[in-house]
């Protein structure tokens, strides 16, 4: 008995090194050591740092599909504006900081500032939930996924465009946030406010793992994702949980855009560059996959730093892109797999 | 389908007008949309310019609404399969010093290859899959054109020889109009057989499709690899009519000009969206030369034209015509 019993736990162990989460990641991580033994530890730093945002905004966009079956095109302008929002609130604070320094208030700043983005966020995501997904939903059952698709479109020509009209095209950035020396580890130099984004990320990406896991609302949210019809008979509201994960999705896409508002300054046309790395993340990931996305985004972010080390500037989109084709002509649904319903049954 | 019933009884013109799938009324456009140019308030050369990039876009929409209205999957990497036509025509034309003409007609391999290889990739799944995968691929050869330089000239332009030596718009009207009939029959006759009622049935429902024998990969596939190579061939008119190419013409937002016009025009009719173009393209033009100062004001109205119209009215101007024709005939 014990004889078998091993050898069966031997076989699961196997065959969960041969599933290929377990063999991406490997295989994630030898490049990386790779490639920083041959150019740098900076490598590793450059992906861990740009792969924790990405990880939040790649999550809002796997969350909405999940529960919403939404293939969110509006995903990057939810980013553009949490970084609109920051730079119009940090800038009169700054000023006034210029005037009368104050360590504690300036440290605590920033942190308020995202917090405001955020709420933006929600704003704009309850919105667009009321005025746009609500209204599409009453009159679409058939071909949701791609008339919800076609609509984020919509949404995204006109928020994009209507910026430009308010705004302006002028790039809106700020140097930094905190005003604290540069940081060097391992011979690496990363600014302050690389590692405080970081850890914020972190610490976001914490309190949503326990908000989806253990909370009452988190796990409606996963109920509707499962399974609506049963989730709207054991009494869930769905429409409230629909326009809360739509709320919750844009909130983290404005807070990530909040953050890294020092590296990408807000203009209108921003978020296309972190709509496409979310997007490239979640299909790699497995569309609908939460958490998948998460470790997901280290990966795009690696491959990302990889491309611009070997390859230079400008290659970004097109490595990555070729790559994750690559990946999905191996596995179609996805690296972790998709538990969304009727992902790949048509 | 009235018309088809009557066949017996129709004579030679109604015959070929038949065979050329155009309705009486849609006759009487097109003629006076063919002598437009030359009747005195619009004959002039801006006029004429709008009006060829409406054409354009109408050739576009009656390609694009080949697959989004027909098997409901929305290309969304479409405009990257126009500028793989343009590009390969204008390479072969600038670089080797091959006639347009018949660049123009190999632009449509390229275009038709790499949409046929992304159908046998993505078709099988579900169709958002295969959006969103068009979407990368698009992406994958907006980043070629830029960076291969040596091919592409990049960001700064590709000087593509021009189909004709003058600088009057009038002949490249009647190219273009030529262009897009062909589109138009071509596409309109497969929907019409018995193909185009396999892919009404697969962008219907799948699984009944399915059921009823109909293998949903393959005709998909077809659908997709048609709608692509038209593209490439669009591409290459676009590339020596304008005798620059920019990568920019890969770029989603052509994409979106090209949507919206569809679905405005009112999906899976092909001729909606050909009906609506001029007239948009047209007024897109008049709204961006008179506030010039404000760029991108009409993208906010492509914007909002396409959410109004998929929530209140999703059948576009084809099924507004069709409810005022009925009726009209009650009356």
């Amino acid at each position: 008995m014990a004889m078998t019993s091993s050898q069966g736990l031997i076989k699961i162990v196997t065959r969960k090194l041969k599933s290929p989460p377990v063999i991406t990641i490997t295989l994630s991580i030898i490049a990386a050591v790779l490639a920083s033994i041959d150019s740098g530890f900076y490598v590793i730093v450059n992906t861990i740092v740009t792969g924790g945002m990405w990880a939040l905004v790649a999550m809002g966009l796997a969350l909405v599909f999940g529960v919403m079956n939404i293939t969110s095109f509006v995903h990057g302008e939810f980013f553009m504006i949490g970084g609109l929002t920051a730079y119009f609130v940090f800038t009169p604070f700054s000023d006034y900081l210029m005037d009368s320094p104050n360590p504690v208030v300036a440290f605590f700043i920033p942190i308020l500032v995202m917090l405001i983005a955020a709420v933006a966020g929600v704003v704009v995501g309850i919105l667009s939930e009321l005025v746009i997904f609500r209204p599409l939903r009453k009159r679409t059952s058939d071909q949701w996924v791609m008339n919800s698709f076609v609509i984020t479109l919509g949404l995204s020509v006109l928020i994009v465009n209507g910026t430009q009209f308010i705004f302006g095209t002028d790039f809106r950035g700020i140097v930094g946030y905190w005003p604290y020396p540069t940081l060097s580890f391992f011979n690496v130099n990363i600014s302050f406010d690389r590692v405080m984004v970081f850890i914020l990320a972190m610490l976001i990406l914490g309190v949503f793992w326990w908000f989806m896991s253990a909370s009452k609302l988190g796990r409606a949210i996963r109920a509707v994702s499962q399974d609506e019809t049963g989730a709207r008979m054991v009494g869930i509201n769905i429409n409230g949980i629909q326009t809360l994960t739509m709320a919750l999705s844009a909130a983290l896409a404005a807070l990530a855009g909040a953050c890294l508002l020092f590296m990408y300054p807000a203009y209108p046309t921003v978020g296309m560059g972190p709509l496409f790395n979310s997007w490239f993340i979640v299909i790699l990931a497995g569309m609908g996959n939460v958490g998948g996305a998460a470790i997901c985004a280290f990966i795009v972010a690696l491959l990302q730093v990889l491309t611009t080390v070997y390859f230079g500037e400008g290659w970004e989109f097109t490595i990555p892109a070729a790559v994750i084709i690559l990946v999905l002509i191996i596995k179609p649904s996805g690296i972790f797999g998709s538990s969304v319903r009727g992902i790949l049954d048509q | 389908m009235e018309h088809v019933l009557e066949k017996t009884t129709m004579n030679t013109f109604q015959k070929t007008l038949n065979a050329l799938c155009i309705t009486p009324l849609g006759f009487f456009a097109l003629v006076l949309l063919l002598l437009l140019p030359v009747i005195p308030p619009f004959n002039q050369e801006y006029l004429i310019r709008w009006m060829v990039v409406g054409l354009f876009m109408a050739a576009q929409a009656v390609a694009f609404d080949f697959t989004g209205g027909y098997i409901n999957i929305v290309n969304f990497g479409f405009a990257a399969f126009v500028g793989l036509g343009a590009y390969t025509s204008g390479i072969l034309c600038a670089k080797l010093g091959l006639s347009p003409w018949i660049g123009m007609f190999i632009g449509i391999i390229p275009a038709g290859l790499v949409g046929f290889l992304t159908g046998i990739l993505t078709l099988r799944l579900r169709g958002i899959f295969a959006a969103v995968m068009a979407w990368f691929i698009s992406l994958a050869i907006w980043g070629l054109a830029i960076k291969l330089v040596f091919l592409t000239e990049g960001p700064l332009g590709l000087n593509c020889p021009t189909l004709l030596e003058t600088s009057s718009n009038l002949p490249y009207f009647y190219i273009i109009f030529a262009m897009f009939i062909i589109t138009y029959v071509i596409l309109k006759r497969v929907v019409r057989s018995n193909m185009g009622l396999a892919f009404t049935a697969i962008g219907q429902n799948m699984d009944a499709a399915r059921t009823s024998g109909i293998n949903p990969v393959r005709y998909r596939i077809i659908n997709f690899t048609l709608s692509c190579a038209f593209a490439g061939w669009l591409g290459g008119f676009y590339a020596h009519y304008y005798g620059i190419l920019m990568p920019e013409i890969m770029h989603t937002t052509k994409t979106v000009e090209v949507l919206v016009i569809v679905y405005l025009g009112g999906r899976a009719s092909l001729w909606g969206g050909a009906a609506i173009a001029i007239p948009f393209v047209v007024a897109m033009e008049l709204v961006r030369s008179e506030f010039s100062n404000y760029p991108g004001l009409h993208f906010i109205f492509y914007g909002l034209f396409l959410i109004l119209i998929m929530i209140y009215y999703p059948g576009g101007f084809a099924h507004l015509y069709e409810t005022l024709t009925d009726r009209f005939r009650k009356l």
